[in-house]
């Protein structure tokens, strides 16, 4: 029964998640401590199973239209892959009550970032690193022109790759809204690439501590199942029914929910003994 | 469509696959470990420590197929991504891109490292 119930609010997670374009980690994890009472361990190793899931679904469709920029993703994983590792083990020192407190001030960052208005600048110049790599390329945009673009402040991109890694391991997440910042924001790639090469790079990140999680036993089926399965059926009916709802509507009542579900959390980290 | 354009058609139909193949392998142990009564949940108030060696050597022990059957799935998903990054080296190897080949490398020895974090020292 309470295993059904959790099927279920992962299945809206995974909606939700997939037509307002974040990670269902953001919902589970506070679903999973605040309505059920599993422990924010348990709740964190299950969110990155479904993260893997999701990625790896979705990095199939952004491979097949093309718009994954592949170099750039194996580059910027060396970043997310060591910030993994630093995350896993900062999350084994670290105490329930400090868990809870940075999930809720991650909540509130996220709404925060949900609001603002997304650029779409092109970069005309390209880092060195960049050249040496040929991280440049070219993508087809909705009236079918070619752009091309370049890619600027590659050492900061990876550098801000890395805190990704870590949010992403500490608190079971995709970090994918760090991942667009540090490519959209700083590295001045187009959203959509971005977007595209985000969600390719997120299963990896998310492997990273994950396979770790496994392996120390925090990853139990009786959490992970429902919620894996839930989000892959929500996020597989979400990106098919995306352009016929009103996503930005929806945002905003999303984000007032993300705000009450943060102040939650935040009270559970001060008031956990 | 060029050689690249057909790698990575084929690690997206990999990528679809597995995730189907755990999914499904994950169902499967689902519905075993299905309880109708009681809150499974129950357990996992508090946090206990127990290393994944230990929890598959108890459930082969007590014949739990449910459980086993879910770490097969959760096996196979994890291992999704490590499989595709090692396609992707073999992609920029192919195209003789050592650079980038050496990268893709370097990721996976990360990820490979990073596994060994969750052993118990």
């Amino acid at each position: 029964m309470y295993a059904s119930l959790l099927f279920l609010i992962s299945i809206c997670a995974g909606f939700l998640g997939a037509l307002l374009g974040i990670g269902g980690g953001i919902i589970v994890v506070p679903a999973l401590t605040i309505l059920f009472g599993v422990n924010i361990r348990y709740a964190i190793a299950a969110s990155l199973i479904s993260i893997i899931a999701t990625s790896s679904g979705a990095a199939a469709s952004f491979l097949r239209d093309h718009l994954t920029n592949l170099r750039l993703a194996v580059l910027l994983e060396l970043g997310t892959v060591a910030g993994a590792m630093v995350g896993f083990l900062i999350s084994s020192q670290i105490s329930t009550a400090w868990l809870y407190i940075t999930f809720g001030g991650f909540l509130l960052f996220s709404g925060v970032m949900m609001l603002r208005r997304k650029g779409d600048a092109v970069s005309t110049v390209d880092h060195p690193w960049s050249e040496r790599l040929r991280l440049a390329g070219q993508f087809m945009n909705e009236k079918g022109q070619l752009i091309q673009y370049k890619v600027e402040r590659v050492p900061l991109g990876l550098f801000m790759m890395f805190f990704a890694g870590v949010l992403s391991a500490l608190l079971g997440i995709g970090s994918g809204i760090f991942k667009v910042l540090a490519m959209d924001g700083a590295m001045k790639i187009p959203m959509k690439i971005s977007s595209a090469t985000s969600n390719f790079m997120i299963g990896v990140t998310a492997t990273a501590s994950a396979g770790a999680f496994l392996l120390r036993g925090d990853i139990r089926p009786e959490v992970t199942c429902p919620v894996s399965l839930g989000i892959i059926v929500g996020s597989w009916i979400g990106a098919r029914v995306m352009p016929r709802l009103p996503a930005q509507t929806i945002k905003k009542v999303f984000v007032v929910m993300l705000t009450v579900v943060a102040f939650q959390m935040l009270y559970r980290g001060f008031t956990h003994e | 469509m060029n050689e690249i354009q057909r790698l990575e058609l084929r690690i997206a139909k990999f990528l679809r696959i597995g995730v189907i193949v755990a999914g499904l392998l994950m169902l499967a142990g689902f519905v075993l470990n299905f309880q109708l009564r009681g809150n499974p949940f129950f357990n996992f108030e508090t946090y206990d420590r127990i290393p994944l060696a230990d929890l598959l050597a108890h459930h082969w022990a007590h014949r739990r197929w449910g459980q086993l059957v879910s770490y097969a799935g959760l096996g196979a998903l994890i291992s999704l991504p490590l499989i595709r990054v090692l396609l992707t080296a073999v992609l920029f190897l192919r195209q003789r891109d050592y650079l980038m080949a050496i990268l893709a490398g370097l990721v996976l020895a990360g990820l490979a490292v990073s596994f060994t974090l969750g052993f118990e020292l």
